[in-house]
């Protein structure tokens, strides 16, 4: 378990707290700056803190706000302990990330119940993100491994060392960063940048359909030959864009504009479209730089590799080509960084975990409230649904769950009937036995659990008989397996049958867990309708 | 004297004050005892007598803070009003509400010489 940090300028304030806190490793500190220390030397320790506003040093919001800069207070929750009640501080101090307050003098019932449940609930929020993030973490690398494989048989037959699409994908990552700190004007959120990063590896997929002796020659192409090579950014493009399935997936939609764009010109000079300016997507923009800046910096078939200072030079004179002013900015001021990738090679991988996390946090927080949301909304659809169908067929339904021991019917049904909505136990609910006699419910409910999972559809008929004796009518049932019965005398009758579906767990062997039913009323069949007694249920689970 | 005769003797509400230390009373005996070595007081005076009121400031607060948790309920009245006094500026009735502050210091730290 993790430590609590008490960050409290008076050492009795300190000792009191530790002393009420005993079941925990307790860490103290005078004042802001000791604790920031202690959190700079050890955060991943600290499961709580307990923070003081008032100290000498560094006072309580000022730590928040360090804490905050470092995403710190992501992590670890921080509990303050105050006797100031001035709103705007305590406004000030939640919106800097504080979880809880705890008012001076505090009670020590409180701290122990408040610490230990904010504990808890961060322990238990900290492992689904990590669970999250290690399943997207998984997916996340299968698919990039695909990528890269396919990126490489490109590569490979291009004769090109193999780090040519790593090192574009690089670059693209760090113009693309110094790109949304400059601008908001492009709108890319980090996942955009992920995924132009992956899109980025397949710019040259339409290589492919080059021939060998074009590709790979290593003199000066002919102008037809260069043609023909020129063909190569419309081919990709095609490519995906008859890609039978995943048509509207992003990584798709990037891959596409990223293959058959990035030898556009600013100017509008380029191949194969002559788009100009921003009518070129900004993911074909700077995948198009990275990949210039990599043809000068490294040895190809045709030419010796630059240095780096004079592919700058040759890439901010216009020599090859003219691209977004804002671009070339961002390629000057990350030239030291891309100087560094063009030497090292660099963490191949770009999506860093923090990311996958940071990612996956934001996922849990938005995404698991929109599909509870929906699912809500869905159920209550389903409810709605189920009522009107059942007004409109004059049908009753219920259900029965065995590890509830409730049998529940529908709003209708019990209306209907004159029984609760919900039964507790039914095999010895009076009100059941009363309704249908006591040896009918026994009798239906034998049947019932004659079913399996082979034939785990049930089916009965409920002869009603009304008889009016004294201006009051008498209800009684039969059970049969028959529609027809025999009547007695004065009597009124009504048939129904009784449809049960029993169901199973998907174990070996599997166990019974209750029935869904429906008593619908006998005798309708209308032409293309089918009668209750035509219904095949077969394959129903 | 009891612990809980110390109380009444100062006017301080003991069943609370053993309340927040979780009705332990051997875990209040303990910190009302430990009071006395606590430099916060001691600070503050000094503090005021400097004129340094910044620190004066922090002193009372703390003060006031730690007499809340221990339930000296005399004392952290004190105190709190004198913190209100040092706050932003410091007010003209500071020299008689650190008397007071004195004086209720005082009473605590004599009734606790009869504590048992």
């Amino acid at each position: 378990m993790g430590k609590i940090l008490i960050v409290d300028d008076s050492q009795m304030n300190r000792e009191i707290l530790a002393d009420m806190l005993e079941e925990y490793e307790i860490l103290e500190a005078e004042n802001g700056k000791e604790a920031i220390a202690m959190l700079n030397e050890r955060a991943n320790d600290i499961s709580l803190i307990l923070l003081d506003m008032i100290m000498p040093e560094m006072d309580g919001l000022e730590v928040l706000e360090i804490m905050s800069k470092n995403s710190w207070i992501d992590d670890i929750p921080v509990i303050m302990i105050s006797s100031e009640d001035s709103p705007v501080l305590t406004h000030t101090a939640y919106e800097l990330g504080v979880t809880e307050f705890i008012r001076r003098p505090f009670d020590s019932l409180v701290v122990q119940k408040r610490c230990h449940n904010i504990i808890a609930l961060y322990s238990k929020q900290k492992k689904l993100v990590d669970l999250f993030a290690d399943q997207f973490y998984e997916r996340e690398k299968n698919s990039r491994m695909m990528i890269d494989i396919l990126a490489h048989i490109v590569e490979f037959r291009n004769n090109e060392c193999g780090l040519h699409v790593k090192n574009v994908q690089n670059y693209t990552e760090i113009l693309l960063k110094a790109l949304s700190r400059m601008t908001d004007k492009y709108q890319l959120s980090e996942a955009d940048i992920s995924l132009i990063c992956n899109a980025a590896a397949l710019h040259d997929i339409g290589k492919i359909s080059i021939p060998d002796e074009i590709l790979n020659k290593p003199g000066r192409l002919t102008n037809e030959e260069y043609q023909i090579m020129k063909t190569h950014s419309a081919a990709g493009a095609r490519m995906l864009s008859d890609l039978p399935f995943h048509e509207e997936e992003p990584i798709v939609k990037y891959s596409y504009a990223i293959a058959r764009w990035h030898h556009e010109r600013w100017d509008g000079r380029g191949y194969p479209d002559g788009l100009k300016g921003d009518e070129i997507p900004i993911a074909a923009q700077v995948v198009s730089l990275a990949d210039v800046y990599d043809a000068l910096t490294a040895d190809r078939v045709y030419k010796k590799a630059y240095t780096h200072e004079k592919s700058m030079e040759m890439i901010l004179n216009g020599e090859c080509g003219t691209f977004n002013p804002m671009l070339l900015q961002c390629l000057e001021e990350t030239q030291e960084e891309m100087r560094a990738v063009k030497e090292k090679g660099s963490g191949l991988n770009t999506n860093d975990e923090h990311e996958i996390k940071a990612f996956a946090r934001e996922l849990l927080k938005n995404d698991a409230l929109y599909s509870s949301d929906r699912l809500l909304r869905k159920l209550e659809y389903e409810r709605l649904k189920n009522r009107f169908f059942e007004k409109v067929t004059g049908s009753c339904s219920f259900e029965y769950s065995v590890s509830t021991r409730m049998l529940s019917f529908s709003e209708n049904s019990a209306a209907v009937l004159g029984l609760p909505e919900t039964i507790m136990d039914p095999h010895s609910d009076w009100r059941l036995a009363k309704f249908f006699g006591k040896d009918k419910l026994g009798a239906i409910i034998s049947r019932i659990r004659g079913a399996n999972v082979d034939e785990p559809v049930v089916m009965f008929y409920f002869h009603q008989f009304i008889t009016t004796e004294d201006g009051k009518e008498i209800n009684s049932f039969l059970l049969s397996d028959s529609h027809e019965a025999e009547v007695p005398e004065n009597a009124k009758c009504f048939t129904y049958k009784l449809i049960c579906l029993t169901t199973w767990t998907a174990e070996e062997p599997p166990s019974y867990t209750g029935v869904i039913g429906k008593l619908v009323p006998y005798g309708y069949t209308y032409g293309m309708l089918k009668g209750v007694d035509d219904i095949d249920f077969k394959g129903i689970l | 004297m009891t612990l809980k005769e110390f109380y009444e003797s100062i006017g301080s509400d003991f069943n609370a004050a053993l309340m927040r230390m979780g009705n332990s009373e051997k875990m209040l005996d303990k910190f009302v005892k430990k009071f006395p070595n606590d430099k916060t007081a001691e600070e503050l005076f000094r503090s005021l007598g400097e004129k340094d009121y910044q620190l004066a400031f922090r002193m009372a607060h703390t003060l006031k803070g730690v007499c809340a948790n221990l339930g000296l309920d005399n004392l952290q009245k004190a105190s709190s009003d004198l913190t209100e006094a040092l706050r932003n500026e410091v007010a003209e009735n500071t020299p008689e509400l650190a008397e007071i502050v004195k004086t209720e210091y005082e009473k605590v730290i004599s009734a606790l010489g009869n504590l048992d």
